[in-house]
């Protein structure tokens, strides 16, 4: 499946601004069962510097500054992408979730395995709570094979919490998420991997995008006309595999991922430092359609 | 009366008699036969020579230093929150020299391998990949930076470095801490030699101990070298003064020379960092950092602090070797490496671990949570990190042995979920070194911090440091709960080389500079208020004066008292007053006196005493490492509290006067030693700018007020006796006409006359010269804005006749007077936003963060 995706985001700002920085993960990357044919990002005023690095978790970003004062701020990305079907995954056996992380400790670790160590670790919007382990402990009983256990949690985070944009902000702990029952995909993201990670096993903080209209007879997706969100758990057999608490289901061709990190901080889409400004208005239009 | 000339080896028995350290501890001054080692025998028979009224005085003198320098109370910290603790003991800790070079030694080590290891951690992760080092270890840690990876220093993260060790009752040094964050530490060091040489100097230069200044100037060459250019701008980053070490901060980059910059001072533009400064912006080469890594950059580091530029990390990517330390470094200062740095140095320095540390096992590791839960030692929990490294100020472990039933089944909980964040330690035991007491010498359980900094590849080791006295109780880290230091001094060995003053680069590469190095928008912006503020506390307290009593003979009258009133009236009408509180005004004093007393004892007002000395000491605070310290003492009494004025609202007239003049003379003395201790640079013409501007507002408000319309001759009369005294002009209107006071003599005293320093025209000079000494004193060909207003006041009041200005219309008013003042009264305020548009706008904007979240469409 080939995808087009259109993420612009505009901001207004109350007051002019003299001078803005920029964190920008909007560029997609070639992964697995991802090739990206086409991407460009369209920025208006065009930043003074602009440079396009590789972060810490190999995802491409830019970093830009506009120092010429402006009051308006438009970033459009486009991006073309083909996608091709996941394979068949068996989730009912498998290294244990609680033998992972023994097992990458105990060999001379490759680059890849220190990735794995370092998403088992809990960052700072998913530590470790009594209550994170509280709420975990369900779905990982002792010797359950990882994949089991990761379905399990998923289909729980979407039972059990209700999808309400106005319950949280960009900022909300997982405690308020957990004690609320509501959030969006970041936050059920945010909980998934504070579970998976209190368990000792790796996980990872994947955004990416949803098809906006869904194919026909198909449900509209929770997130579909915005930017998303979910979770990637590791295990030795098949390495990465996706869960999205969201909406209940194993991503395959209909998810687009865009860059991994640890949590929503580390690959937020744009994030940014202002001098001046007063109050901004930001209008973000996501649009995800088939090429094919 | 026995004389101190005798060999002092007759009567050792003096000091050391009741000496008595407890027995199966270790002591520095006495073996455990009770003998003196050696290397301490000088320094005791220096102190045996002095007469113990002299020991005593000048312990006394050490105390008034330390609080006078400001290390014993920081003054900039919320005044309700308990102040921190800081004493200098008479009795430093004298190392021996094999002792000494052993320490070097090992101290070089530890820097060099921690430098490897940094190297490693942020670049190839062989270490993590072989599990010589946990990785969990690293990840785990907040001070482990990932947006920092991949930037290594060429010459290492690591400039500074500085280690807390302590002699085990076994006899054997071991480190408890390691510091990389930031060098505040040892500003400490340095105000405890500097503070301990001047008061026994004579001791120090008798026990031939080494310099500290050397060190200092090898690491100033170091980081010069390091920014590849001649004369390359410096910068010392601090949080600023809300930061509990500032003091420090302060103090080092004063002493090294660097500007003392906050984020604020800071823009990056690119991939470089700029300083705001009255010329625009100035590049920085190198930033020495004092503040923690995490939160030096808003833009990639922790969103939410502010403590350094957005853009920070950017711009090291580009220029690795920008900031010392290296972002990042502090990753060494987690408390669970101790255990693994013997196998990591014999893996990459090829050597063995010379100084090795406590012994702690990281809570990570399966194994190690294990055998802690299971265990009956009387082991000690404690954070595996911690913050800044202010010394003494760590905090105390958790007892596992100790704690209830109860705390011990939470503290274990935690353990197993977050062992990452937690070492499990062992108590050792502290060796003693003795303090001079009232008593006697007495032993004290004590750490030592030592300093190592860069040098040409490799690193040296400060001779000196500082010694902190424990709780003995306590576990291994510098916990020193009343703040009881020691200054620590390396007896030379050999000759040193001559001591050379820091701010004396060698001659042949030093050029000649009278002008001033770059003066940051804030600084100047600060300076400016400063003025502003003394100059009205001085005009307010002399209107005050005017009505609380008789200065002059002529006073008392009523007319006198009316010509006070309106005064006040004048300076209350700038505010907003409480006319009706109770027991306000006081009902007991003349008219007059009571509105005065509205300006002493209100908290609110503008131009009140309290707002207006508010005002002085914070700018004052801010601006601190231009102040000399004889000002910086004069300022310690500014303060006005709430028991201040309350105890004004009881006081009688008399009380009240004698307090302003007080007052007035403390402003008079803080004004003074400014005077006559600023050079004449650019940070002194925006002080003296904000003082005479302020005169410039006090003295044209004040005639236009009381003469601008004619009331009677009577009137006319008290009000130019009171106007004269106001302006400090009486004596001078006396001496040159030895006439009563006549309108148009005093107008050309207080208006016109450009000598004399009261008047109006002198203000506006003194204005008009600054503005055109300033950079940006044109647009393109013309005068800038402020220019032209002076130049447009000052001609007028030059053009103007004092017979014409004096003349009364019909309707009693003076128009010439009028049309003279009122463009002044209008254009004096333009004047002072436009200096702060031009000269300080860099600094208005406060940086704040925008981002986006997904799922939704806001």
């Amino acid at each position: 499946m080939i995808y087009e995706i259109s993420h612009r985001t505009a901001y207004k700002y109350d007051a002019p601004v003299t001078q803005s920085q920029h964190v920008v993960h909007l560029a997609p990357r070639s992964v697995d069962r991802q090739t990206v044919r086409h991407h460009s990002l369209l920025i208006e005023p065009a930043p003074s510097t602009r440079t396009d690095l590789v972060d810490y978790f190999g995802n491409p970003y830019s970093i830009l500054s506009i120092d010429d004062e402006h009051s308006e701020l438009v970033m459009h990305a486009r991006s073309t992408i083909q996608v091709t079907p996941r394979q068949s995954l068996n989730r009912e056996s498998g290294t244990p979730w609680d033998r992972i992380l023994p097992l990458l400790l105990e060999k001379q670790s490759s680059t890849d395995d220190l990735h794995a160590i370092d998403c088992a670790t809990p960052s700072a919007a998913t530590q470790t709570t009594p209550q994170v382990i509280d709420y975990a402990k369900a779905s990982f009983p002792q010797g359950c094979p990882t994949l089991m256990a990761a379905w399990d949690l998923t289909c729980r985070i979407f039972a059990d919490f209700k999808f309400d944009p106005t319950a949280t902000d960009v900022s909300t702990p997982v405690s308020r998420v957990l004690a609320n029952r509501r959030g969006v995909c970041q936050d059920f993201a945010h909980l998934a991997l504070a579970c998976f990670r209190a368990m000792r096993v790796p996980a990872r903080y994947v955004s990416g995008y949803l098809l906006t209209r869904p194919p026909a007879g198909k449900p509209r997706m929770q997130g579909a006309d915005a930017s998303h969100a979910w979770v990637a758990i590791w295990t030795p057999e098949v390495g990465w595999v996706d869960f999205d608490p969201t909406n209940r289901i194993m991503p395959d061709e209909e998810h687009i991922s865009f860059a991994y990190g640890r949590e929503y901080h580390d690959i937020s889409p744009i994030s940014g430092v202002l001098l001046g400004g007063g109050r901004h208005i930001v209008n973000v239009a996501v649009d995800t359609k088939c090429a094919s | 009366m026995i004389t101190n000339t005798k060999s002092v080896a007759s009567k050792p028995a003096e000091l050391l008699s009741d000496y008595r350290p407890p027995t199966g501890t270790f002591d520095e001054l006495v073996d455990n036969t009770g003998a003196i080692r050696p290397h301490w025998a000088p320094l005791i028979a220096a102190f045996d020579g002095l007469p113990s009224r002299e020991r005593r005085a000048r312990a006394r003198r050490l105390d008034r230093q330390v609080s006078d320098t400001g290390l014993a109370h920081d003054i900039y910290a919320d005044p309700s929150a308990p102040p921190q603790q800081w004493r200098l003991n008479l009795m430093p800790f004298i190392i021996s020299t094999e002792e000494w070079k052993w320490f070097e030694k090992a101290l070089v080590q530890r820097a060099q391998l921690f430098n490897v290891m940094l190297g490693d951690i942020y670049g190839p992760q062989k270490l993590l990949r072989s599990g010589l080092l946990p990785p969990g270890l690293v990840f785990a840690d907040p001070a482990y930076l990932r947006s920092c990876r991949a930037i290594v220093p060429p010459n290492g993260h690591l400039q500074f470095y500085a280690a807390d060790i302590a002699r085990g009752h076994d006899g054997q040094w071991r480190v408890i801490d390691n510091h990389a964050e930031t060098p505040a530490g040892i500003a400490y060091a340095i105000a405890n030699r500097v503070m301990h040489a001047d008061v026994a100097g004579d001791i120090l230069a008798e026990c031939n101990v080494r310099r500290l200044s050397w060190h200092f100037q090898d690491f100033q060459s170091l980081i010069e070298g390091q920014s590849g250019r001649t004369e390359p701008n410096i910068a010392l980053l601090t949080p600023g003064p809300d930061h509990p070490d500032y003091f420090s901060h302060s103090y080092l980059a004063r002493y090294l020379g660097y500007h003392l910059v906050e984020s604020g001072d800071l823009r990056v533009a690119g991939e470089v960092v700029f300083l705001k400064t009255l010329e625009g912006l100035k590049p920085i080469d190198v930033i020495v950092r004092c503040t923690e890594g995490a939160r030096s950059d808003p833009l990639e580091l922790e969103p939410s602090a502010f403590d350094g530029p957005s853009g920070l990390v950017h711009a090291c990517r580009a220029n690795p070797a920008l900031v010392v330390n290296a972002i990042g470094s502090s990753v060494i200062e987690n408390r669970g490496l101790g255990g693994y740095l013997p196998t990591i140095c014999r893996e990459l320095l090829g050597e063995d671990l010379l100084l090795t540390d406590a012994p702690r096992s990281w809570l990570g590791d399966a194994q190690a949570r294990a055998h802690v839960e299971n265990s009956s030692d009387d082991l000690v929990i404690r954070d595996a990190r911690e913050g800044t490294g202010r010394p003494g100020q760590a905090a105390l472990g958790r007892s596992l042995q100790h704690a209830s039933a109860a705390d011990r089944e939470i503290l274990v909980a935690e353990i197993n979920t977050q062992g990452a964040r937690f070492v499990a330690e062992r108590r050792l035991g502290f060796a003693t070194i003795p303090m001079l007491t009232p008593q006697g010498l007495r032993p004290r359980a004590f750490a030592l911090r030592l300093f190592a900094s860069a040098k040409n590849g490799g690193f040296a080791v400060m001779p000196g440091g500082l010694s902190i006295g424990v709780d003995p109780g306590s576990a291994v880290a510098l916990s020193a709960s009343d703040g009881e230091t020691q200054d620590v001094w390396v007896p030379m060995d050999g000759v040193e080389r001559p001591h050379t003053s820091l701010w004396k680069p060698q001659l042949q590469t030093a050029l000649i500079q009278r002008s001033q190095r770059n003066l940051q928008s804030r600084v100047a912006d600060n300076l400016f208020w400063l003025g502003r503020y003394l100059e009205r506390g001085d005009w307010t307290m002399r209107v005050i004066r005017t009505a609380l009593g008789r200065r002059f003979e002529y006073l008392g009258s009523a007319p006198a008292n009316k010509a006070s009133e309106l005064s006040l009236e004048l300076l209350l009408d700038k505010g907003t007053w409480r006319r009706d509180a109770p027991n306000e005004p006081r009902q007991d004093l003349r008219p007059a006196a009571r509105l005065a007393s509205m300006l002493i004892t209100q908290k609110e007002g503008m131009y009140s005493l309290a707002q207006t000395f508010d005002g002085i000491s914070r700018v004052a605070s801010l601006t601190r490492d231009r102040l000399s310290l004889e000002a910086w003492r004069t300022l310690g009494k500014f303060r006005i509290d709430d028991a201040w004025r309350s105890r004004m609202r009881d006081a009688s007239t008399s009380e009240l006067q004698d307090e302003i003049e007080d007052r007035l003379a403390m402003v008079a003395t803080f004004g003074g030693q400014m005077h006559e201790n600023m050079t004449r640079n650019f940070g002194w013409f925006f002080l003296d700018m904000g003082r005479r501007l302020e005169r410039a507002c006090n003295v044209s408000d004040s005639l236009n007020a009381h003469f601008s319309r004619s009331v009677s001759d009577d009137v006319d009369r008290e009000r130019l006796r009171h106007i004269l005294d106001l302006a400090d002009s009486y004596i001078t209107y006396r001496s040159r006409y030895r006439l009563e006071p006549m309108l148009p003599l005093v107008l050309d005293l207080l208006l016109i006359d450009e000598t004399n320093p009261r008047s109006f025209a002198y203000q506006l000079a003194a204005l008009s010269k600054h503005l055109e000494s300033l950079p940006q004193a044109t647009d393109g060909n013309a005068l800038t804005r402020e220019r032209r207003i002076v130049l447009s006041l000052q001609t007028a009041v030059r053009l103007a006749d004092v017979h014409e200005l004096s003349a009364v219309r019909q309707d009693g008013r003076r128009d010439g007077l009028e049309t003279l003042l009122h463009p002044a009264l209008d254009e004096l305020p333009q004047l002072s936003d436009l200096i702060s548009r031009r000269y300080f706008r860099l600094v208005e904007d406060e940086p704040h963060r925008v981002a986006t979240r997904p799922g939704t469409r806001q």
